[in-house]
């Protein structure tokens, strides 16, 4: 019985070049659309970045000086030292606290825990980094600047700080020391080694180097962030003096050359100047989280074979 | 794997992120006493301590911020995934990148100081003029005004800053697509705009929800960019340039009144207390959700 | 490099000096091949000789990869596919492709089979016809016809391949090119699928790529034999198995097969 060929019904000449119904060339243009269309979208995250530093910078730079960085404000006018080194401190403390909680929990999360309970735990620090800042700011007010006494602080916002970065180092420890190749581990666990002669000598030189980009990028966020020491600590004119007096900061000093900046314009200059300055200290340290992590992969390259 | 020491306290530490949750969620719980407001809490009446307004102000800005940052983001990973060469994503991806990591308060002086102005003076008066025939785009007494905040405006913000949050999950959930199977659309004489639709997004599907939830979550929780350009005011919008709250902005604008040692300024700090733990359910439940959706390790990305 | 003898009216594929080339390397190096009608052709060589990127070369799907230059002719009935004016979205219509993995599209067993038929919006009937056609040349029919609506992922790994095929037949190409389709499966699911392939080169011209030489000897027609990107050596499988020309080939074949 001889059927009629099932492979396509065309006469022996397929002309791959005709179109019948225009159905191909259209399907072909709108595809042509999506591929210069949708790069331009990248655009909608190029431009506000570019005009954003643009203006910071336009309002700031021209009569930025070096007595910018190193006088005290008064008022409306004066310099950024205070708030800077308010910042600085803050920040300093915050990443202490932030170690302590984060450093050791990421650690016994990778050492200690099984799969399954590791997991756990990495999905309540990653829920816990989506708390609002506000919230853990007021947290922060009710516990340490109420209940704990403290009042409005250095101490206050600096806890109140590392907490909000706990999560991001209990993260990056926890993967630097899962990422600790395992033929590493059992090499060490079976030439007799200890669990904590293992940690400080086998593991933590290779984990380190990540734990540390982790911990510049915990510090880029809570060096920029303002709702957490909002509730605090408040500005004051003078770098701080004690960790129970409070501290200013350059988020707090742009925030107030925001709220007065319709009756005090030059305070609004001002402002911009403090954020160009944080914007500055926020690019150094991305810088730095990927030097890190460009060199520790180098090193580590021979390790992962 | 895991050297079993006979003592728990190696495995303590890996408990901190859950106790400082529940630290934090106890503090506020007791801070607010919570009998105090009763269901008044859950209405309209912002002097009867009702918080509905600044929910509704919180989705009304969250919302629409969301599905923009979906729709750019989800064309610029298929744009970086499948349509330009390697190189040149590799250059451009890491621009969405650093939109993650502008500080929140340089976002809000920016954004009132530069854009506010643009928009009032260039944007809407061409919007309420050509588009105003639609429903809450046209203007009133009140709104738009020549200063430009108000909830478009933070739309706009918001939309830049969880951009980042949303193109990056969903470039994830592209590329997990397998490689044959892509191939095997495009095989069948499709476009690779064809296969996109077709195939590799409803295959991405969980990953695309994920990066919805997440990014909803960061919207709403966030608080001063919102603040500086929302035009702050405890009322529904009239429009979509007329001044607002959301639950975050109404807490930090009226923490100082809340901080006055006085009675009324007491019962506020308590009012704030609970409206922090709804905020917080609300990003919680947000963020678990989204967090059940996608497996993304951690990245160099301001902290995704 | 041998050639067929002159080409018959009856040739579908014709490939004529194709080379493939990469910055430092030539992945193809001036391979000439005719494929005529109703014939499976098998591929084989060892791994690095090239035969996925001819197979590949054959559909255009090469051009996926950055970085690679095709020179010479694919002719599919007398027209050079690489011509500028012919568009890849045709070409691959009329030469399916089953890959090694089983390719399934996260949707029902019937819109997977129909996912060629809805790019062109054909009509809800046709689109019928064609499944039911489609899955039945596939041998797939018998086992999903009463539940075309259930996720094609719930199927086993052959009846997935089977699928694979049946979704490159709805848009009745002339030509299969089948990369390694079995070497995911196990033997009971390869042997269903060899019984397909044994069916379906009465109709259109198959070209199977393949590691295993037993299953070239049970299902091909002609064994071709690349070596480092060149062919070495084509002809009918009994020759080429028993009395092959080339030492390479020998080589090949006795190390694997006899």
């Amino acid at each position: 019985m001889a059927t009629a060929s099932l492979s396509a019904p065309v006469a022996a000449v397929d002309d791959l070049t005709r179109d019948r119904s225009g159905h191909v060339r259209r399907r072909t243009l709108f595809d042509r659309c999506a591929r210069w269309l949708l790069p331009l979208l990248f655009l909608v995250a190029i431009i506000p970045i570019v005009d954003l530093v643009y203006w910071v910078a336009v309002r700031a730079l021209p009569t930025f000086t070096l007595a910018v960085l190193t006088t005290n404000p008064s008022g409306a006018s004066g310099g950024l030292y205070a708030p800077l080194v308010g910042s600085l401190s803050i920040l300093l403390v915050a990443t202490l606290v932030s170690l302590l909680f984060g450093f050791l929990g990421g650690l016994a999360t990778a050492e200690y825990l099984d799969e399954r309970s590791a997991s756990m735990v990495r999905i309540t620090a990653n829920v816990m980094a989506g708390t609002p800042a506000i919230v853990v700011g007021l947290f922060g007010y009710v516990t340490f600047v109420q209940y704990f006494g403290w009042k409005l602080s250095l101490a206050a916002a600096a806890v109140t700080l590392g907490i909000f970065m706990t999560p991001y180092v209990f993260r990056a420890t926890g993967l630097a020391y899962t990422s600790v190749p395992s033929h590493i581990r059992e090499a060490a666990i079976g030439s007799g080694a200890r669990p904590l002669q293992y940690l400080l000598r086998v593991a933590s030189p290779i984990a380190l180097p990540q734990v540390l980009s982790g911990i510049f990028l915990a510090m880029a966020i809570g060096v920029g962030e303002t709702a957490p020491i909002y509730l605090t600590t408040t500005a004051v004119e003078l770098p701080p003096v004690g960790l129970l007096q409070p501290a200013s900061a350059l988020p707090l000093y742009i925030w107030s050359g925001f709220q007065t900046g319709y009756i005090l314009p030059s305070a609004i200059h001002l402002a911009f100047q403090a954020a160009f300055l944080l914007l500055v200290i926020v690019v150094g340290l991305n810088i730095l989280v990927r030097i890190v992590a460009a060199r520790s992969r180098r090193r580590l390259q021979g390790l992962f074979q | 794997m895991g050297h079993r020491l006979a003592r728990w306290w190696p495995y303590a530490p890996a408990l901190i992120p859950l106790a400082l949750t529940v630290w934090l969620i106890a503090a506020l719980l007791s801070a607010s006493h919570l009998q105090n407001f009763g269901w008044a809490f859950f209405g309209f009446d912002v002097g009867n301590y009702g918080i509905l307004i600044f929910v509704i102000g919180s989705f009304l800005t969250s919302l629409p911020a969301l599905v923009l940052a979906m729709l750019v983001g989800l064309g610029i990973a298929l744009a970086s995934t499948t349509y330009l060469p390697k190189f040149v994503a590799a250059w451009l991806d890491p621009f969405v990148d650093l939109l993650a990591g502008i500080p929140s308060i340089v976002y809000g002086i920016w954004g009132y100081f530069v854009l506010a102005p643009f928009f009032g003076q260039n944007v809407f008066p061409w919007t309420t003029g050509h588009l105003g025939w639609i429903p809450g785009v046209g203007a009133n007494r009140f709104s738009p005004s020549p200063t430009g905040d108000g909830l478009a405006l933070a739309v706009v913000i918001l939309l830049f800053m969880i951009l980042p949050i949303t193109t990056v999950l969903m470039r994830d959930a592209l590329l997990s697509v397998p490689r044959d199977l892509w191939e095997s659309g495009l095989a069948l004489g499709a476009t690779r705009w064809e296969v996109n639709r077709r195939v590799a997004i409803p295959y991405a599907k969980r990953g695309i929800w994920g990066a919805a939830f997440l990014g909803f979550g960061r919207a709403i929780g966030e608080t001063v960019a919102v603040f500086m350009v929302i035009s702050q005011v405890a009322r529904l919008p009239t429009n979509i340039y007329a001044g607002t709250s959301t639950m975050s902005s109404l807490i930090i604008s009226s923490i100082d009144a809340a901080l006055e040692t006085n009675a009324s300024g007491v019962t506020y700090l308590h009012f704030l207390a609970e409206l922090a733990l709804v905020l917080l359910a609300v990003t919680l439940a947000v963020n678990i959700a989204g967090r059940w959706m996608i497996r993304r390790t951690y990245t160099e990305v301001a902290g995704l | 490099m041998s050639s067929l003898p002159a080409p018959s009216a009856d040739v579908v594929v014709s490939v004529a000096d194709l080379s493939v080339r990469t910055k430092d390397r030539a992945l193809l190096d001036h391979v000439s091949i005719d494929f005529s009608a109703k014939s499976l052709t098998a591929v084989v060589g060892p791994s690095g000789c090239g035969k996925t990127t001819f197979i590949r070369a054959l559909n255009r799907m090469t051009e996926l990869t950055p970085g690679l230059r095709v020179e010479g002719t694919v002719s599919y009935l007398g027209q050079n596919i690489y011509d500028r004016s012919v568009n890849p979205v045709v070409v691959r219509r009329r030469m399916g492709m089953v890959f090694q993995r089983p390719t399934v599209f996260p949707m029902s067993v019937f819109e997977n089979a129909a996912f060629g038929l809805r790019l062109v919006r054909a009509g809800e009937q046709e689109i019928d016809a064609a499944v039911t056609e489609a899955l039945q040349r596939a041998g797939l029919w018998e086992e999903v016809r009463s539940e075309l609506d259930r996720p094609a992922l719930s199927l086993s790994g052959g009846q997935q391949q089977r699928l694979c095929i049946a979704r490159a037949l709805a848009v009745r190409p002339r030509v299969l090119l089948l990369d390694e389709p079995t070497s995911a499966l196990d033997p009971g699911a390869t042997q269903r699928v060899e019984a397909t392939l044994q069916r379906l080169k009465e109709d259109i011209v198959l070209v199977l790529v393949t590691h295993n030489v037993g299953q070239a000897a049970r299902i091909s027609d002609r064994i071709a034999f690349l070596h480092s990107g060149r062919l070495i050596e084509v002809g009918p499988t009994a020759d080429i198995l028993e009395r092959p020309r080339e030492k390479l080939t020998e080589q090949f074949i006795t190390g694997r097969y006899g």
